[in-house]
């Protein structure tokens, strides 16, 4: 870059809406009251499979304190939607799918009249016949979860292939073939808030909802069609969120029509806070998943070809799974070079919760499977794994395993010998590793991921900004990109103030919402900061335009003459004039002082057919090395040593693009050691945060983080994303430490201490 | 029944039943909402807030058990100006809040730590805010936050 940069990558930029939350003065869903507001209950189902056969709201109503309560006969067409597949209603309607689908909402004067509302509900099921195991899920006598087929056959949700050339005959040849399977259980987000909705009536029959959602936009068009009403009359306006991490967008559109139906029945402000329980329940995960992988390469360590399935429990409904079963295709075979490889993969329907978007979206999954298996080729040859993966890996102008090449600089090797060079990783090979006489087993593995950019093939990648100059000197940015605490605000802000040329204080983001913001498209794949930084630069850039034309104005030059230094503008007898004046000015000239922009991803090709094309226009990419301490007596084992390097091509907010590195690593550590959430014949086995474990501060070691800044022409100063890649090597990584500790293979995740301990004895 | 403490250092009383807890009272009542409920089971530590000069989450104490008791909440950190105290500032020099939700519980429990301990040690600060769960940082940033101010409360900075 030859530009120099003043915030945009400076160490010490701060979170733009960071001061609220240290004082503890932001306010969240849950922190919202009104006078005369009602609290929201609801009644889920307590089996996985059922027919409702009687749903009586009348005893209910009879309960003291309970305002109303509504059920799908509430709302247009059941209160039919979901995207991309059409298969869920606001409330359960004819059946209950999953254990926690909620059937019935009760609005009352308090939580506990609302509870015993709840109670009060004649409910009557006749269950079904329970799918929990997705490898039978598309048996022809299994039971029919949906309650139509969603692509003619059974709970079959999805299919989608890679087809690059015939794997089969190099498969034949090849000296080396690791044939293995992987397994996942689902994962639960584990954002410390739960999820909410408030929802305020307004005269006229419109409603205005604060919901702690991903894509406001979205939410209020599916709101409204449910409701029955026009977009403009369903105003959503996203508060501050406390984490999400791709988990708080279908339920939250359930809560939302939910709430905004009972505020305009009862003409009074409806709140719905999930309780812990609810929320574990009812929420979607990532979704259970098993992969096997066939991979084969030559006696001296080349990868040549690759044959690969993926099966994905979508579980009750679809949500966002045909999209992450997708993009676990695209990834399934690893950041390497093959002559040829193919991917099948199948989601499927069963009663086990629901998956839908979760950081990583697919690549957790993929990731995890192909980087243990590489490092089983690497081991079957006795090759030092980072030194396999050098050989092996993709660089610029390389194809990936899809038969698209990589365009854009590649930093992936660069990451790998940062890893290996940071964590002493040639000695650690030699001095750590399984020694049969000792207790605590000691090793070290690494893995490594590329991660295609924003959506793909998933759909229109834009986002639009809007830039405001106030009378008071500040300058207002909206935009329908959130911010759930990854850190876009900041990103944008600077990004703002950098093109402006103004300091970030100056900058106000503005909520995000639907009244005021433009439709942007969803907040998800990592894609905030390249479209919305993006956007931003050229708003701001033409905003600058009319800055610099009032300057011009009022020093009576031409506009080239006209630069910059600091906030001031200097004219060509070097008087400085101070933004403010030039603000005032153009006020004075009548000057229209905001300006909107639009930017789209270069549009690229991917053949869902054929299975062939580009299914990214670029990719991110990373290594990970981790170190662990494996007691031989329990099967406990303990990461001691992060190391990780991650390709996200300029790092705009360096201070935020670290903690979301550690914070990515940290749920990825629980991936791999705790955070299996399972279920039994369809019910879940974990109820609250005591069952499922969230890594605490003593899990999780000291970090090393570092970032490989590669140039990207088209990011916003040469940005790429970070958000969800920095996550999934981890696990792998972990796994691959145990290996080296105990020589034991994990290819199930998370990896549960009591069946190490079995291997050890 | 009723209770009278000092909270964030003021006279209160207020009357509670028997089931009520601090973090209902807090939040509901009073209207501090910067004590978090995360779970309301005393299994994420986003309530934390310190009494008689204890870490404590709040969603398990009964409100009952306060007569005479001295509660400190994230409202009572700041400077009297209302800026961010000393620690908070460091959250925010440190990128240790992202969404923030568990950022009022976190500084708590520096806060508790450091009124017991002014020189912790990395594995200390880990210790104390093991009970305090973070989705977001990974926790490196936080106990960043915590050292910086620990070293500076011990060179003489702010409070
Ligand atoms: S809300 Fe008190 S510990 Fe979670
Ligand atoms: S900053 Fe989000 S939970 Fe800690």
């Amino acid at each position: 870059m030859s530009e120099k940069l003043q915030y945009v990558g400076n160490p010490n930029s701060k979170a733009a809406d960071g001061i609220e939350k240290v004082l503890g003065a932001a306010k969240y869903v849950g922190d919202m009251t009104l006078p005369d507001m009602l609290y929201a209950k609801l009644l889920t189902s307590p089996v996985p499979h059922a027919r409702i056969v009687e749903l009586d709201i009348k005893p209910a109503l009879a309960v003291e304190g309970v305002k109303a309560v509504i059920t799908a006969d509430d709302f247009v067409d059941h209160g039919f939607f979901g995207w991309p597949v059409k298969d869920m209603y606001v409330l359960a309607y004819q059946k209950v799918r999953y254990v926690g689908d909620p059937i019935a909402v009760v609005a009352a004067e308090s939580e506990a009249a609302a509870a015993a509302g709840v109670a009060a509900i004649k409910l009557k099921l006749e269950e079904l016949p329970v799918v929990s195991d997705m490898h039978k899920a598309l048996d022809p006598h299994a039971a029919l979860v949906p309650l139509e087929p969603q692509i003619g056959d059974g709970n079959l949700l999805v299919t989608h292939v890679v087809r690059n050339g015939d794997p089969e005959p190099i498969l034949a040849e090849c000296d080396v073939v690791v044939d293995e399977s992987y397994n996942f259980q689902a994962q639960e987000h584990g954002y410390i808030e739960t999820e909410g909705v408030f929802a305020i009536p307004e005269p006229g029959g419109t409603v205005v909802v604060f919901a702690n959602d991903q894509s406001p936009h979205i939410n209020r068009d599916n709101a409204a069609g449910m409701l029955g009403l026009p977009a403009e009359a369903v105003r959503v306006i996203q508060p501050p969120v406390g984490g999400s991490f791709g988990g708080k967008d279908d339920h939250v559109y359930q809560f939302t029509g939910q709430a905004a139906k009972l505020a305009l029945i009862t003409g009074r402000p409806v709140r719905l806070v999930l309780s812990r329980e609810e929320s574990l329940a009812t929420s979607y995960k990532r979704a259970a998943a098993h992969a096997h992988l066939k991979i084969g390469m030559s006696k001296d360590g080349v990868i040549r070809a690759a044959k690969t399935e993926y099966l994905a429990d979508s579980g009750a409904y679809a949500s966002q799974t045909p999209l992450s079963a997708w993009r676990a295709s695209m990834h399934l075979a690893g950041a390497y070079r093959y002559e040829a490889a193919t991917v099948d993969t199948k989601a499927v329907y069963t009663n086990n919760g629901y998956a839908g978007a979760f950081r990583g979206f697919g690549n957790t999954q993929a990731a995890a499977a192909s980087e243990v298996a590489i490092d089983e080729l690497a081991a079957r040859i006795g090759m030092d794994p980072i030194e396999f993966r050098l050989k092996n890996c993709l660089r610029t102008g390389d194809k990936a395993f899809t038969g698209n090449t990589i365009d854009h600089e590649a930093g992936l090797a660069q990451c790998l010998e940062w890893v290996r060079d940071q964590s002493g990783w040639a000695d650690k090979r030699k001095t750590l590793g399984f020694k049969s006489g000792d207790d605590v087993l000691k090793g070290i593995g690494v893995a490594c991921y590329f991660h295609g950019s924003g959506l793909g093939g998933e759909g229109t990648d834009y986002a639009r900004i809007t830039l405001t100059v106030e009378r008071d000197h500040s300058v207002t940015l909206q935009s329908g990109l959130t911010d759930y605490g990854q850190g876009s605000r900041t990103v944008f802000t600077l990004i703002a103030a950098e093109t402006l040329g103004v300091t970030p204080e100056r900058i106000i983001m503005l909520r995000p919402d639907t009244d005021t913001a433009l439709e942007t498209g969803p907040t998800v794949a990592s894609r905030a900061s390249i479209v919305g930084g993006n956007a931003t630069k050229v708003t701001a850039g033409k905003l600058i335009q009319k800055l610099n034309m009032a300057a011009a104005d009022l020093l009576g030059c031409s506009l080239e003459q006209i630069t910059r230094h600091g906030e001031d503008f200097i004219g060509p007898n070097e008087e400085p004039l101070a933004i403010e004046a030039v603000i005032d000015h153009a006020f004075a000239m009548g000057l229209q002082m905001s300006s909107q922009g639009y930017w789209q991803i270069p549009v690229i090709h991917w053949d869902f057919e054929k299975g062939t094309g580009t299914p990214y226009y670029t990719y991110s990419f990373g290594a990970q090395v981790a170190q662990v301490e494996v007691v031989k007596a329990t099967g406990k084992i303990q990461v001691t040593g992060v190391w990780a390097s991650h390709d996200g091509g300029k790092i705009i907010f360096p201070k935020g693009a670290h903690g979301q590195l550690m914070g990515g690593i940290t749920q990825g550590l629980g991936y791999a050691l705790t955070e299996g959430f399972s279920y039994k014949d369809g019910y879940p086995q974990k109820k609250n945060l005591k069952d499922y474990h969230l890594p605490t501060s003593l899990d999780v070691p000291e970090m090393e983080t570092h970032f490989v800044e590669t140039n990207l022409a088209e990011g916003p100063f040469g940005a790429k994303n970070l958000a969800e890649p920095v996550m999934i090597a981890i696990a792998p990584a972990i796994a691959n430490a145990v290996f080296h500790a105990t020589t034991v293979r994990c290819r199930d995740f998370p990896i549960s201490a009591d069946w190490l301990k079995a291997q050890l004895a | 029944m009723e209770v009278t403490f000092k909270l964030n250092g003021e006279m209160v009383t207020c009357p509670v039943t028997q089931k009520l807890t601090l973090m209902r009272l807090l939040r509901d009542d009073l209207k501090l909402t910067g004590t978090k409920n995360g779970c309301e089971h005393g299994d994420c530590g986003a309530c934390s807030v310190i009494v008689d000069g204890k870490l404590e989450k709040s969603c398990i104490y009964p409100a009952r058990n306060l007569d005479g008791k001295e509660v400190l909440t994230i409202e009572g950190v700041s400077n009297p100006d209302g800026t961010p105290g000393d620690l908070q500032q460091a959250f925010l020099d440190a990128g240790a809040t992202q969404c923030g939700y568990c950022t009022p519980g976190m500084i708590m429990a520096g806060e508790a730590l450091l009124l017991q301990n002014n020189n912790p040690t990395r594995q200390d600060i880990r210790e104390a805010i093991s009970e305090n769960l973070c989705r977001c940082t990974g926790y490196q940033q936080i106990v960043d936050a915590i050292q910086a101010t620990a070293k500076s409360r011990l060179n003489g900075g702010a409070k």
